[in-house]
């Protein structure tokens, strides 16, 4: 166990620091990647090895000690979820992984699925023997279907080699897996949504408390966590708690799937140490936006934007800064919203989204989200909004803050405040002139 | 015979499929059967691209479930269908990172091309058109998901080539595109679905 004293060196905040190495994204791309052999002969399963020969607290320590967190979204801090499970009483325990990738902006989890799954297999089963589950769930989004394929094989590679079913390589420990696909439902990144989903029934949330480690799958203690954490724990057991710390920001330890998307010289994803700049991310790595841009909406669609600046490209990427612009840093997923499309329209897109996804469950949400907000869109891109229209939007988000059920209202409300709040000025024109300030764009590359 | 008409009977799905239907349901544990209703409607659906009332019912049966049960899970998501789709149903990402790539004029590039508009399957039973949201492929926009395959970056010209090759019933092999830090030198021409 480490800690990070002050004698301790500088942290590594950039890909062009030397002591940077790629982890997570090493294998990527690499024709064969999601092979058992390939894997093996890239000391694939030997983290797993090494925490089967640790007591379980003591890889829940490890975890908790590298500052590793979740990396779906909220980012609570993993070793410390884990610690929540009950002590072991005789009931079956889960471990489940949501790979219900969907929020708008996010796609590193799925690459990670099809070209290096057994390093999800390896992340499930250390957490697994940390948690003492045996039976680990992974729910794959139901478009996922090559990464599911991917997965599939691989578990099947990893049973047939001793790494999954009765005494897992070698050890005492009985460890399994249960690949479930899902049918198209964002809802279902939501934790517990996810859960009633597994169990066949309509996805719509649970009421929280009890929390999954009291009563998650079949009502049974359970854990959760993205792949992105699954995978990073792979290398926290490998090389140890104090690499892990050594990157990032004081809240923000490791390294990060960053994506890119939009219109950049190279999107894509990019595995960066937590705390890194926009400007390194965007400017350096993806090859800088290919027309002006207005605005960056840091961590997927619900999380808010923030206008493109010099004072915004030099932000480090981590959770705390992203929390004190009021924004959030979410999944990591990037959009660069160039200068030419109008920001109501582009949040129309947004708020189509959430609305198309919404379950239904709550008044906010349904009445607000799947029903008005859209409306009230559509009212103003047809050029006849009103002043009060807008002032019935933003109380309207204003309602929905923190009054549903699950973070879906919030995640289309916030971002939809944000873009009032930087870019007023575009609505106001679309009232006041009855077209938008920038007409809606006909391009498709030839 | 009596003139009475005899009920029109349907041959069970799983009928000569019982392998299949052991294998599903043993996933799960005991105490979570009903997890295997969505594999289930999966199965059926990817045979008979859509899940119709009478296989409701025998998914229901199979699980100890009410149709209504079954029925209420299957339309809870966009992607289980109601009514037959088409032989390639084509379901087109419109969310933001997409229609920033141009996706909106695609999707009315293919409403024109096939003549049909979202949700709708042609007569022939080729060509089915949905748009759905958010499929993960924001680096590689815009996307096109052709039944269970993604065809990424697609430009006008690889959208009218991919057009014409489903036309004449052959469906190309999807070039597996990465983007960002693991871009390949040369596409990696490996087929869709391991």
């Amino acid at each position: 166990m480490s800690d990070t004293a002050s004698s301790a060196p500088k942290p590594i905040t950039s890909r062009f620091d030397p002591r940077f190495e790629p982890t997570l994204y090493a294998h990527v791309g690499v024709p064969g990647s999601h092979t058992l052999s390939y894997y093996r002969s890239h000391g694939g399963y030997e983290a797993a090895s090494k925490a089967l020969g640790l007591e379980p607290k003591a890889v829940v320590d490890e975890v908790k000690a590298s500052g590793l967190r979740g990396r779906g979204g909220a980012g609570f801090p993993t070793g410390v979820k884990w610690s929540f499970m009950p002590p072991v009483d005789g009931r079956q325990r889960f471990i489940v992984c949501n790979a219900d990738e969907s929020e708008p902006g996010s796609f590193k989890d799925r690459y990670l699925l099809e070209d290096d799954p057994h390093q999800l297999i390896e992340g499930m089963l250390i957490a697994g023997w940390a948690i003492q589950a045996t039976i680990g769930v992974v729910y794959v989004r139901g478009e996922y279907y090559h990464a599911y394929g991917r997965l599939a094989a691989a578990i099947d590679e990893a049973r047939a080699a001793g790494i999954l079913g009765r005494g897992v390589l070698g050890s005492e420990f009985d460890f399994d897996l249960i690949l479930h696909r899902g049918a198209g439902a964002y809802i279902c990144g939501e934790e517990t949504a996810l859960m009633n989903s597994f169990e066949g029934l309509r996805a719509n949330p649970r009421l929280k408390p009890p929390f999954p480690a009291q009563a998650g799958v079949y009502g049974l203690p359970s854990t959760i966590n993205n792949v992105e954490s699954f995978c990073a724990a792979v290398h926290i057991v490998a090389r140890g708690a104090a690499w892990h710390a050594a990157m990032g920001t004081d809240d923000s330890k490791g390294m990060k799937l960053y994506q890119v998307s939009g219109p950049v010289a190279r999107p894509g994803v990019y595995e960066v140490p937590m705390g890194a700049t926009f400007r390194e991310l965007i400017m350096e790595l993806a090859g800088g936006p290919s027309e002006p841009a207005k605005a960056i909406i840091p961590g997927g669609s619900s999380t808010p934007l923030l206008p493109w600046s010099d004072a915004t490209l030099d932000l480090p990427m981590d959770y705390g800064t992203m929390a004190k612009h009021r924004s959030m840093l979410g999944t990591g997923g990037v959009i660069v919203i160039p200068e030419r499309k109008c920001i109501v329209d582009a949040y129309y897109n947004v708020v189509r989204f959430y609305a198309h996804e919404s379950c239904g469950k709550c008044t906010p949400c349904r009445e607000g989200i799947a029903t008005w907000l859209p409306k009230m869109y559509q009212k103003l891109l047809a050029g006849q909004g009103t002043h009060e229209d807008l002032a019935l939007m933003e109380d309207m988000v204003k309602h929905m803050r923190g009054t549903a059920f699950c973070p879906l209202a919030d995640a289309c409300a916030m971002p939809v405040q944000a873009s009032f709040e930087h870019f007023r000025h575009e609505y106001e024109h679309l009232v006041d002139q009855g077209e938008s300030l920038y007409p809606r764009r006909r391009e498709w590359a030839a | 015979m009596s003139s009475r008409q005899p009920l029109p009977t349907v041959t069970p799905f799983f009928a000569d499929k019982q392998e299949r239907l052991s294998e599903i349901l043993a996933r799960y544990p005991e105490y979570g059967r009903r997890s295997a209703l969505m594999p289930l409607l999966w199965e059926v659906q990817r045979a008979e691209r859509h899940v119709s009332e009478a296989r409701v019912e025998e998914i229901a049966e199979i699980l100890g479930l009410h149709a209504t049960e079954v029925k209420g899970v299957m339309s809870f998501y966009g992607t289980y269908h109601e009514h037959p789709v088409g032989r390639y149903h084509l379901q087109v990402c419109r969310t933001l990172s997409c229609s920033l790539a141009g996706a909106d004029t695609l999707a009315d590039f293919l409403e024109d091309e096939l003549d049909l508009v979202n949700g709708e399957t042609d007569p022939e039973g080729r060509f089915s058109l949905q748009y759905v949201e958010c499929l993960g492929s924001c680096g590689t926009a815009p996307v096109l998901q052709v039944n269970d395959t993604y065809f990424e970056r697609v430009s006008r010209s690889r959208c009218r080539a991919l057009l014409d090759a489903m036309r004449r019933d052959t469906l190309p092999e999807p070039t597996l595109e990465r983007g960002g830090d693991n871009e390949p030198n040369a596409p990696d021409q490996e087929g869709g679905a391991a």
